[in-house]
């Protein structure tokens, strides 16, 4: 891994039009900037599983009300269950 | 009188045509993961599906989301919101806002397989004073908090 020491308005450039600049700089947190081409998504890494999550979450009603009423049997809320 | 001009009409393949009050708009600014452009929801509530809230894209009318009240899977959850998480929801510095009368928080239910799943450590919390909403985001790796749906109808935690 590359490591750098950069200070509050300083940057790197990663290539492809991408830069990141240090904004600001509290006891425990750094505040970035990230200029990217609109093309190039930027999030923090952390999202990544969340969003595999709820776009699995989306297809529980889209695979069609099967799936919302077996959970709805499951939770005793209509008969049926178990 | 300007209600009526700003109600919109959902038609939703699932949910059937939905009539949403403008006073009943979610926004998200940062939509949710996996769904960034999407800055508009609208929890729908069927009397005969509760505790089961859809949350419905004002913006996409087959986007919608399964979700529970988190008490109903975890009833020993703690909010613990970060920095970022206050300021889409607008929350006042030092503000500790009580689920149920400041927030409301959601849980959004998933397939994984053939079993239900849900994670209350990715609530979805809408701030009730002001409509707006934000997405908890977990650590990476932090898997303790996923609940798992057991066919006793009970929610039973994955790890």
């Amino acid at each position: 891994m590359l490591v750098l020491r950069r200070r509050i308005g300083e940057c790197i450039a990663i290539g492809g039009g991408i830069e990141i600049e240090v904004v600001g700089i509290s006891r425990t947190r750094v505040k970035l900037g990230v200029t990217a081409p609109r093309n190039v998504q930027v999030i923090r890494k952390e999202v990544i599983p969340v969003a595999a999550e709820n776009r699995q979450a989306a297809e529980l009603v889209a695979a069609g009300p099967e799936g919302v009423m077996e959970t709805l049997r499951l939770m005793g809320v209509i008969a049926g269950r178990g | 009188m300007t209600a009526l001009a700003t109600d919109r009409t959902i038609h939703s393949p699932w949910l059937g045509d939905i009539a949403v009050n403008a006073e009943c708009e979610l926004y998200f600014p940062g939509g949710l993961p996996g769904f960034e452009d999407h800055h508009l929801m609208a929890p729908i509530e069927i009397p005969s599906h509760r505790p089961l809230v859809y949350l419905q894209s004002l913006e996409r009318d087959d986007l919608c989301f399964v979700s529970l009240p988190v008490y109903v899977i975890d009833p020993a959850f703690q909010l613990h919101l970060g920095e970022d998480d206050r300021a889409m929801l607008c929350l006042p510095d030092g503000c500790e806002p009580a689920i149920g009368s400041d927030v409301l928080c959601l849980v959004l239910l998933r397939k994984s397989g053939p079993v239900v799943e849900a994670n209350p450590a990715a609530a979805v919390i809408i701030n009730l004073h002001n409509r707006r909403g934000v997405q908890c985001v977990p650590p990476i790796g932090d898997t303790a908090a996923i609940c798992r749906l057991g066919s006793d109808g009970r929610w039973r935690r994955v790890c």
